[in-house]
């Protein structure tokens, strides 16, 4: 690299050689130098100067290569770092000339024009590259100056030198790199779609390529902003970011959608590089892309069949049960109304073969099939029976479609069903029904609206012996006996309106002319739009029933007959009995009553004339028949509880046995009597009924009692659950109350309690107790009306408990 | 003799010892003037509206008090207290059934018809001669009948 210098730093380069050659006067080659103009100048003035140049010198030396060589070329003075870079010593190099370093580098040329210039007394400047004494190169910018003699020729030459080696390497490896670089550029330019913006965003640079995608010409594009190509696709938030990332110095990468000149679209793959300056602003943006519009068509149609297909699955697994499985029959998906209808859970159903479903309904063949079929490519199409995971079948409408490999081979199969159990259930049902018709003892037939038979059954066989083929196109009325026509049209015109007949009984002919007895029941039989077409008739044979009928009936009548009579005859004996009681009340008492007035009358009257003796027997007569009065006032009494009807209301307990104890006289003036009454419950009773409990219960206390000091007699009531005493019949069911009397008398031997409620059972002597025997036995007979129970517990010479029940509790 | 035709008691019993011992219980109760007796419903009507035998009485005659056994001949007591009640000519006379009956259906269809007091006969005398005495005692001397126009 040669460079000329311009003539005023020539100038300045003079006045330097003055200088030196007032050094001269020291001896050296350098004092030779100086000795060159300004001789005038005053001694002190060349001192200082000289000095000056001796410390020039000394700075020269420390920083620059130095020789000086004579006209001739041969080297008078080379300093310390000459030889350092060159490598030689001061002694091999000083009379030899310049060659002894000499690289060949240079063309001859070069070396002519340096000496050519400096032989004219010019100063040469220029980049030497050298060859030191090992052999290796360096690179000095040399500086040659002439110094001239009087004549105007090269006195010496004086050369200075800087090492550039260093710079030299560089610049070489700078210049293989832009040459690298421009081969790169050159590639980008011819592969991809290149631009440069400022950053401003004016387009300040675009290939080719950029041109031809955009259709627009380079004059076109340059100084404009991407606008010009903007397709208004993207929206504003993309191209915020874009500009945000490159102008924060980020590389931007991504998918843009431009318009050409021409209108039309194109894609391109974007890389923006935003290049910075040292304060991190951008200096320029480089933006490579690349045409991927064939790429975006070929994606948006893709993306278009994808959701198509998504679509279409979508749709499938919405509407069928669907599943896939390899070609060794693995299941490889089901989805979710597979799992729905199989109860099973997909994880249970992945990886396993189709036989976890299998229910084992289906022939061996159909399987083997179903299996040859899609094995060899086909499509197989039937119904199928499986059984879910808990055990229930369901019936699927099922379509397997095979998918083969390359080599024809089926790859994985596609089952797609749908859930018949519903149809299926209805088929089964259908045919079951058919089976029970068909079965079915009874005839059922159809027939149209005209009465011609559509369809005869077995039983109708059996009841009519015509057979199908017989009956099935006939007339009804083959089997329906003239005076029965009437009775058929009348319900073949209800039929038509819609109206069942159930179970009405007529007569029909068999085929032998035989008569039988039948219950018919006609329905109306409707179409899908539920008009009447048709008639079912169920036809049941009653022959043997009705004639069983006739017996029952006349056995009825028989009985009936029978009750009528056995009433009438118990009527008559209760009015006789009746009318018994009602002599018995009215007629025996008569006679008693003069038996003991007469024998009053005969006291009183001739009582005085008579013995002693006489008027015992007579006293005697009168207690026998006022005991005979007693006892047939007890026996009425007793009869009558059985004739009378029950009045059952709300009676106050603890009033009654008051009133009971008033009428019998209580408080006894005589006695001392300790009584205790308890608080007792209201109950349900027959209030005159009752009143008779009382009064024979507490009399019996109080007679029985009769010899104790003092009397103790306790009246009260328990409640006690039912169960716990073994007795049903309460009508609340749990619990019950008890009511009792106990009285401290004479008690007696529990072995004789079973003769105590009996009618005229005594357990004492007339002459102990008085009484008839009588009271008791009413009190089990009221009791026992009332559905309650009564019972005794005592023991001789210490009391006696009576117990009793009303078998209903009152509702208080 | 008008005084002493006055019939103050009319006594209805067939049975001639019942008949006896009333007479006697109301002997017993001093209760002895003017009694008459009919031995059958039939009698007792007649007397009563003065009819057939007794067509010539006059219904004046009393009586004050009728004693009504219910089981009689030919028209039994029950019919008789009817007609009774059922007349106003003799309604208001008190009528006190005395009878060997207790049955409830008596009792009540004497009281349905209006009778004044049911007695049972006891079968003891010294009772029964109780009874007459304290029904004649009551219907004859404290009971206000009332007057006439």
């Amino acid at each position: 690299m040669k460079r000329v210098l311009r003539p005023p730093r020539l100038t300045k380069r003079n006045r330097v050689a003055t200088r030196d050659a007032q050094a001269s006067g020291r001896g050296n080659d350098i004092g030779a130098v100086i000795g060159i103009g300004e001789r005038s100048r005053p001694d002190d003035e060349l001192k200082a100067s000289l000095k000056e140049i001796i410390d020039l010198k000394a700075a020269l030396d420390e920083h620059a290569i130095v020789a000086i060589t004579d006209p001739q070329g041969k080297i008078t003075y080379v300093n310390d770092k000459f030889c350092a870079i060159s490598k030689y010593s001061r002694d091999e190099l000083l009379g030899q000339d310049h060659r002894i370093i000499n690289s060949g580098h240079h063309p001859t040329e070069f070396i002519r024009d340096l000496w050519t210039t400096i032989t004219h007394g010019r100063v040469w400047q220029g980049e030497i590259k050298n060859r030191a004494k090992d052999g290796s190169f360096y690179w000095v910018d040399t500086t040659i100056v002439p110094f001239l003699n009087e004549e105007g020729k090269p006195r010496q030459y004086v050369a200075i030198r800087a090492d550039i080696t260093e710079r030299k390497q560089i610049e070489e490896k700078l210049r293989a790199s832009l040459r690298e670089v421009g081969d790169l550029k050159a590639a980008l330019d011819e592969h991809a779609i290149v631009a440069m913006t400022d950053p401003q965003g004016r387009i300040t640079y675009v290939n080719d390529k950029f041109c031809a995608i955009s259709k627009y010409s380079r004059e076109e594009l340059l100084g404009q902003d991407h606008r010009i190509i903007n397709s208004g696709f993207h929206p504003t938030e993309f191209i915020r970011d874009l500009w945000m990332t490159i102008t924060h110095g980020q590389v931007w990468h991504g998918e843009i959608k431009n318009r050409a000149k021409d209108g039309s679209f194109y894609w391109v793959d974007t890389t923006i590089v935003p290049f910075l300056e040292e304060d991190g602003k951008a200096r320029q943006y480089v933006a490579i892309r690349a045409d991927i519009t064939e790429r975006k068509k070929i994606e948006e149609q893709l993306r278009t069949s994808l959701r198509e297909v998504d679509d279409l699955k979508t749709a499938l697994d919405e509407h069928a049960i669907v599943a896939m499985t390899d070609s060794q029959g693995r299941i490889t998906y089901v989805n979710d109304k597979f799992c729905e209808i199989s109860k099973y859970s997909r994880e249970e159903l992945l990886g396993e073969d189709h036989r976890i479903i299998n229910s084992g309904f289906h022939p061996t063949e159909f399987i083997r099939d179903l299996w040859t079929t899609i094995a060899h490519g086909q499509v197989w199409h039937g119904e199928i029976k499986n059984r879910a995971k808990d055990g229930s079948f369901y019936w699927v409408d099922t379509t397997i479609v095979p998918f083969l490999n390359e080599h024809g081979k089926p790859r994985q199969y596609v089952a797609i069903r749908a859930d018949i159990t519903d149809r299926k259930r209805v088929q089964e049902a259908e045919a079951q029904l058919a089976a029970i018709v068909e079965s079915s003892d009874d005839a059922i037939v159809g027939q149209d609206l005209h009465a011609v038979v559509t369809s005869w059954n077995a039983g109708a066989e059996k009841m009519f012996g015509f057979t199908p083929g017989e009956m099935i196109g006939q007339p009804m009325t083959r089997i329906i006996p003239p005076d029965r026509l009437d009775e058929e049209v009348k319900i073949l015109v209800r039929v038509r309106r819609g109206e069942s007949v159930g179970h009405f009984e007529t007569q029909r002919v068999r085929k032998n002319g035989k008569l039988i007895a039948a219950s018919v029941t006609v329905s109306p039989i409707r179409d899908a739009e539920g008009n009447v077409v048709g008639a079912s008739k169920v036809a049941r044979d009653i022959t043997e029933r009705k004639q069983t009928e006739g017996e029952i009936r006349k056995l009825n009548i028989e009985l009936e007959h029978r009750v009528i009579q056995r009433t009438t005859e118990l009527e008559t004996a209760n009015k006789e009995l009746e009318a018994f009681s009602y002599s018995v009340s009215h007629d025996l008492r008569a006679p008693l009553r003069a038996v003991d007035g007469f024998s009053q009358a005969v006291l009183e009257d001739f009582g005085a004339q008579l013995p002693e003796e006489g008027r015992h027997y007579l006293q005697t007569i009168r207690s026998g028949a006022q005991k005979m009065g007693a006892l047939i006032d007890d026996l009425l009494a007793f009869s009558r509880l059985s004739r009378l009807p029950l009045n059952k209301r709300e009676v106050d307990s603890a009033r009654l046995v008051r009133d009971t104890l008033d009428e019998l006289g209580y408080p006894l003036d005589a006695r001392k009597i300790e009584m205790r009454i308890a608080d007792l419950p209201p109950c349900l009773a027959d209030a005159a009924l009752l009143k008779q409990v009382w009064l024979n219960l507490l009399s019996n206390a109080l007679k029985y009692t009769r010899q104790r000091e003092p009397a103790v007699i306790e009246i009260g009531c328990t409640r006690e659950p039912v169960s716990a005493r073994g007795f049903t019949g309460a009508a609340n069911g749990n619990a019950e109350n008890i009511y009792f009397i106990r009285d401290n008398g004479t008690g007696f031997d529990m072995r004789y309690a079973h003769k105590l409620f009996g009618v005229f059972q005594r357990l004492h002597r007339a002459d102990e107790f008085e009484g008839t025997g009588v009271g008791l036995a009413i009190v089990q007979r009221i009791i026992s009306r009332h559905g309650g129970r009564v019972w005794v517990d005592a023991a001789l010479d210490r009391g006696a408990t009576f117990y009793f029940t009303l078998g209903e509790d009152p509702k208080l | 003799m008008s005084e002493n035709n006055f019939v103050e008691i009319l006594l209805v019993e067939d049975n001639p010892q019942d008949l006896e011992l009333t007479r006697r219980a109301l002997r017993k109760g001093n209760l002895t003037n003017n009694i008459h007796v009919a031995r059958d419903g039939a009698e007792a009507l007649e007397f009563l509206f003065c009819e057939g035998a007794y067509a010539t009485r006059k219904p004046e005659g009393g009586p004050k008090l009728i004693l009504l056994d219910l089981k009689l001949p030919k028209v039994d007591g029950l019919e008789v207290l009817k007609r009774v009640k059922g007349d106003p000519r003799t309604k208001t006379i008190p009528v006190v059934v005395l009878t060997s009956s207790k049955e409830q259906n008596d009792v009540v269809e004497s009281y349905h018809l209006g009778v004044n007091s049911y007695i049972v006969k006891p079968v003891n005398f010294e009772r029964f001669a109780e009874a007459v005495r304290d029904v004649g005692m009551y219907w004859l001397l404290l009971n206000l009948p009332p007057v006439e126009k």
